[in-house]
């Protein structure tokens, strides 16, 4: 996937800002012949309420709203983004099982590890159905310039 | 007047990648599982579990409302609505609760930090 700088900034900006909780949102992009490209990261709040600090839960009230704005702007719903605080950057078995159990195939994830020291570390994953996994995903930022 | 889908980026290869399909006529949620089931096969798998019921992590709008606030699968739809099939997200770096067991916790299988 490729996202802008700025986009993967403001991500990375969250994780730390919101640690020790996981915070999470949704990528708003388009795909097209080299694959998906994210044009907008909105921040959507972390509905879990019992543990935070490693759980997320986008309430499906904020797709629906932010799936009508997507489709205004000519976007479509790219992906989800969510951070690991204090742990690493890359799918837990939860995120597995619950993609599992899920409408999920082709859907790209992007995982923030973040620690306490501000290290942020984002990766890229897209959940196949017919492997019950993720697989990684190259992770292209994209700079004004260049793009 | 048609009832209007809007349809997740999942399930549209079994759309032939439309983002909005559209059925002339359904009386209710599960009528309209149906005729989507009869233009789109496998979908219906997708939206219902083993029970017949809406699986835990599809939830379905109809006119911005969700269909468990009111009658499910047996919620009415009347001619020129809108309804959204909306996929719920959710994980995390540990431990999960499970929506289909409300309250009930699973620790990871593989123990330890777990993302």
């Amino acid at each position: 996937m490729r996202i802008e700088e700025r986009h993967l900034e403001a991500i990375l900006a969250r994780a730390r800002a919101g640690h020790p909780l996981e915070v999470c949102g949704v990528l708003l992009g388009r795909t097209d012949a080299r694959g998906m490209v994210v044009e907008e990261a909105a921040a959507v709040e972390n509905r879990e309420r019992i543990a935070p600090r490693v759980r997320y839960e986008i309430a499906p009230e904020d797709l629906l709203r932010l799936q009508r704005q997507a489709r205004a702007a000519g976007r479509d719903i790219a992906g989800f983004y969510h951070s690991h605080p204090d742990h690493p950057a890359r799918p837990s078995e939860t995120d597995r099982r619950m993609a599992a159990e899920g409408l999920s195939d082709g859907v790209v994830h992007l995982v923030v590890g973040v620690d306490a020291g501000g290290n942020a570390v984002p990766s890229a994953w897209v959940f196949r159905d017919a492997r019950q996994a993720f697989e990684q995903e190259p992770l292209e930022v994209v700079r004004p310039e260049a793009g | 007047m048609a009832i209007t889908v809007q349809i997740p980026g999942p399930l549209r290869p079994l759309t032939g990648g439309a983002a909005e399909v559209e059925v002339e006529e359904a009386a209710d949620v599960g009528s309209l599982i149906e005729a989507l089931e009869a233009r789109h096969h496998g979908i219906r798998e997708r939206l219902l579990d083993a029970s017949g019921e809406l699986r835990g992590y599809v939830r379905v709008f109809v006119n911005d409302q969700d269909v468990r606030a009111l009658r499910g699968k047996a919620t009415e739809l009347a001619p020129g609505v809108t309804v959204a099939i909306v996929p719920a997200i959710a994980g995390g770096s540990q431990r999960s609760r499970c929506p289909a067991l409300s309250g009930v916790w699973i620790a990871d299988s593989d123990g330890g930090p777990a993302s």
